[in-house]
């Protein structure tokens, strides 16, 4: 007879207990609901009585906070009877008293709203755009108009053209520099000196950043050697007051050198003044040439006596000048006189001029350098004339185009220059600002992965840190190492 | 639980809370300067409705321990644990802003993200293995019992055995007592020896002879039962007392046929009505081992998937309270 199945038949094979009985299955679930919640408290417990905290961190610290991975407690100091142990202010403050960017700034926002913690190795000094953007995308003035746009979101949106280069009420912006450079002429092969050959010049034999040693092709030693008497601040403009200061010691390559005669022009600008002499004036203050010529004068005719004969030249008299007689016999002193009056004609009419603004002297001024010298001369007083001469124009080149931003010549040191400067190629005009425009900026500062940094902190720092103040120091190597956590 | 129409209900709220909390997500990580956190009162509050969740998801076995407790039919907790603990993952996600932070968060976020998707594999074998089960296994039992099935289909195909060779000298009785489905104590086996037939005692024991007939006796002569013997004692009886062990004919179906089949032409035919239960007996063996597997499948991500949710939700309080006070 075969097996038959019925419910009542198979329900008897059944044990009515069976599920009181573990099974492996249940027994492995009790154990593992049990070991592993007890292993979690375990580890807790172990980081607890090691007093290391660090298993809370939500993050790790950014670079130059890592040594204070442990030290929770640096940062996250709790009050006293509070539970809670924020990072305050007051704990990032003293470190770094970085002062903000507006005295009058409000409200000035916590520490941490910019500079975010626990997000990794990151920079930390990266504020956000968003950050920046608080404030500046709809920038308040506290007086009657804002200096600075005021709806700048970020760098791609809204930020405005490069304050040097926008024109204010429709006229054009202008270098306030005096120094009359055609740079299209200097960019294409020119003379090098009067009888010189052609050269083509780079932009680096005239500009090298600070730091870097000066590019001498276009050098004249003499000129090198030779002490001033003009200041820097006969040269460049002062920083504007209202600069900000840079969080770090600047490397020396970020910002051009001012173009130094010495340097860059004197191998072909040569200062000669006379057929008698090979040597140049001084690149100086015209007191200093004056009295330089009525030395270098003095001398050669204390050598060459029968100079004093003078005979007319032709060719260097004008229509309409009145002449003077064929030949002249002058004293020493007349000569002299006659002869730096000539050099010094020509220098402030032609050669210094050539480059830089002298103020218009007079013709009265000019003819008592020009007196006859038959009539006799008070020759002491003719040596020291410096009540007439020109005033030179301070040359007030710009060093520092953006008080407002940073910029590294150094960090864009693998693009020649003209890739940005392009306007050099073709200026005529000592005024034009050569600086390149913000287009040409986001040609490689843009958002995403194929491009440069572009976020505010690239170019701006928020605080003033030429007003920042020292800190107490107060930590100690070995506490930091090994004190509690 | 089936995943089917009658989850549409959850599977639309949830997906409206998603993708509520999503849009909510991105306007907020959008606006936030350093990007979202935990910190932040729209990642708080993220990270309250994700634990939430998990709490509200682990509450189902406490639900299940004691189901007198009038809180909502099981199957609504059933549902609410699935939808409510796999939303617990993006809403976790978008506390974090989608980082996994410093240590414990770290943690956290794996146990989460293992419990979630073991939960998930869970379910979608709560949806295809019971099927399976129906299909394959008609003779499935209980699973806690499979081992005592075995044991008396063993007890079941010796009586068989022995109907037709004569006794096999096995002492296999047991006096163990347990309670049986039906209200009685009775032995759990029955000897074969001391019982031979199927009798009434037999049968009021509802022991070993549950589903077995009487089998008529009809001893064969030595050398007619000596492929039944042959078979039964290398083949069988290892098969029964070891199903998992591979290499084994009967363990696959086609092939236990063809020995069956094999018998059936070198036993008489009076033999062949035993024959058949044997070839039924190890039929409903291969079933039990099949079921076994099945079961482990449909039950053994919970191995992983309670023991990580309880770590999870432990952890995850440590957390809440040490990221108030930092």
């Amino acid at each position: 007879m075969a097996r038959t199945r019925t419910t009542k038949k198979l329900a008897q094979r059944i044990d009515l207990n069976y599920f009181k009985r573990p099974t492996p299955l249940k027994r492995a679930k009790f154990w593992l609901s049990l070991l592993l919640p007890l292993l979690a408290l375990v580890w807790i417990a172990e980081r607890t009585i090691f007093k290391d905290s660090r298993v809370y961190s939500s993050g790790r610290l950014s670079e130059p906070h890592a040594v204070l991975e442990k030290e929770c407690a640096v940062c996250h100091v709790q009050q006293a009877g509070a539970f809670s142990a924020k990072a305050a202010d007051s704990a990032c403050l003293d470190c770094h008293d970085g002062p903000s960017h507006h005295a009058s700034q409000t409200p000035t926002p916590a520490c941490a709203t910019c500079h975010t913690e626990h997000r990794g190795r990151v920079n930390i000094a990266a504020a956000s755009d968003q950050a920046c953007a608080e404030c500046h995308a709809d920038l308040k003035a506290s007086g009657n108009s804002a200096r600075f746009a005021s709806h700048i979101r970020s760098f791609e949106d809204g930020h405005p053209e490069f304050a040097a280069l926008r024109s204010v009420a429709d006229i054009h912006a202008s270098d306030p520099g005096t120094i009359k450079l055609n740079h299209a002429i200097h960019m294409k092969p020119i003379r090098r000196s009067p009888n010189g050959p052609n050269v083509q010049l780079e932009c680096g034999n005239c500009h090298r950043a600070t730091s870097v040693d000066a590019d001498l092709t276009y050098a004249d030693p003499k000129y090198r050697a030779a002490a001033v008497s003009y200041s820097e601040s006969d040269e460049t403009l002062l920083a504007r007051a209202d600069t900000l200061g840079l969080p770090k010691p600047v490397s020396g390559r970020e910002l051009m050198a001012p173009v130094k005669f010495a340097n860059a022009c004197a191998a072909c600008h040569l200062l000669t003044f006379d057929k008698r002499f090979d040597e140049g004036v001084p690149h100086d203050k015209p007191e200093v040439i004056h009295a330089f010529l009525v030395r270098a004068f003095r001398e050669y005719v204390a050598a060459h006596p029968a100079e004093v004969r003078v005979q007319r030249d032709p060719s260097r008299y004008l229509t309409g000048k009145a002449l003077t007689p064929a030949v002249r016999i002058l004293t020493p002193a007349q000569w002299v006189t006659e002869r730096t009056a000539e050099a010094e004609d020509l220098l402030w009419r032609k050669t210094c001029k050539q480059c830089h603004a002298l103020t218009p002297f007079t013709k009265a001024s000019h003819r008592k350098i020009e007196l006859p010298v038959t009539e006799g001369l008070d020759t002491g007083r003719l040596s020291g004339m410096p009540a007439e001469l020109p005033e030179i124009a301070p040359a007030n080149t710009t060093l520092k185009w953006m008080p407002h931003a940073k910029f590294d010549h150094g960090s864009h040191g693998g693009f020649t220059c003209v890739s940005c400067h392009a306007k050099a190629l073709t200026s005529t005009d000592a005024g034009d600002i050569l600086l390149p425009g913000i287009a040409t900026c986001q040609t490689c500062h843009a958002p995403g992965p194929e491009h440069a940094e572009s976020r505010c902190f690239e170019c701006h720092t928020y605080h003033d840190w030429s007003r920042r103040k020292e800190v107490t120091p107060k930590f100690t190597l070995p506490t930091l190492r090994t004190s509690g956590r | 639980m089936r995943m089917d129409k009658t989850q549409r209900g959850w599977a639309l709220v949830s997906l409206a809370i998603l993708a509520i909390s999503a849009v909510v997500y991105a306007l907020y990580a959008s606006e936030s300067p350093h990007g979202p956190r935990g910190g932040s009162t729209i990642g708080f509050a993220f990270g309250i409705i994700g634990f939430a969740f998990v709490i509200f998801a682990a509450l189902l076995g406490a639900r299940k321990r004691v189901p007198t407790w009038r809180v909502g039919r099981a199957q609504a907790w059933m549902r609410g644990h699935l939808w409510l603990g796999f939303l617990a993952l993006p809403m976790i996600f978008f506390h974090g802003g989608f980082h996994f932070g410093g240590t414990l968060t770290c943690v956290l976020m794996w146990l989460l993200i293992i419990t979630v998707f073991s939960g998930v594999f869970g379910a979608v074998l709560q949806h295809y293995v019971p099927r399976v089960m129906t299909s394959d296994v008609p003779l499935e039992t209980i699973y806690d019992e499979i081992g005592n099935v075995r044991s008396l289909l063993r007890e079941e195909a010796d009586r068989a055995y022995e109907s037709l060779c004569g006794s096999l000298g096995l002492s296999n009785s047991s006096n163990r007592e347990v309670q049986r489905a039906g209200g009685f104590t009775a032995l759990r086996t029955i000897a074969a020896s001391a019982v031979p037939l199927r009798t009434s005692a037999a049968v009021s024991a509802g022991a070993s002879a549950a589903v077995a007939a009487a089998p008529e006796i009809i001893l064969l002569s030595e050398e007619a039962n000596a492929p039944l013997s042959r078979f039964y004692l290398d083949e069988m009886r290892p098969f029964l007392e070891r199903p998992k062990q591979r290499g084994q004919r009967l363990a696959n179906t086609d092939k236990a046929r063809t020995v069956f089949s094999g018998l059936r032409t070198l036993l008489p035919a009076a033999a062949h009505v035993t024959l058949a239960d044997l070839e039924d007996i190890c039929d409903e063996a291969r079933q039990l081992t099949r079921q076994q597997r099945l079961h482990r499948w449909l039950h053994g991500w919970l191995l992983l998937h309670i023991p990580l949710s309880l770590a999870l939700i432990l952890l995850g309080a440590i957390h809440a309270v040490m990221a108030l006070r930092y």
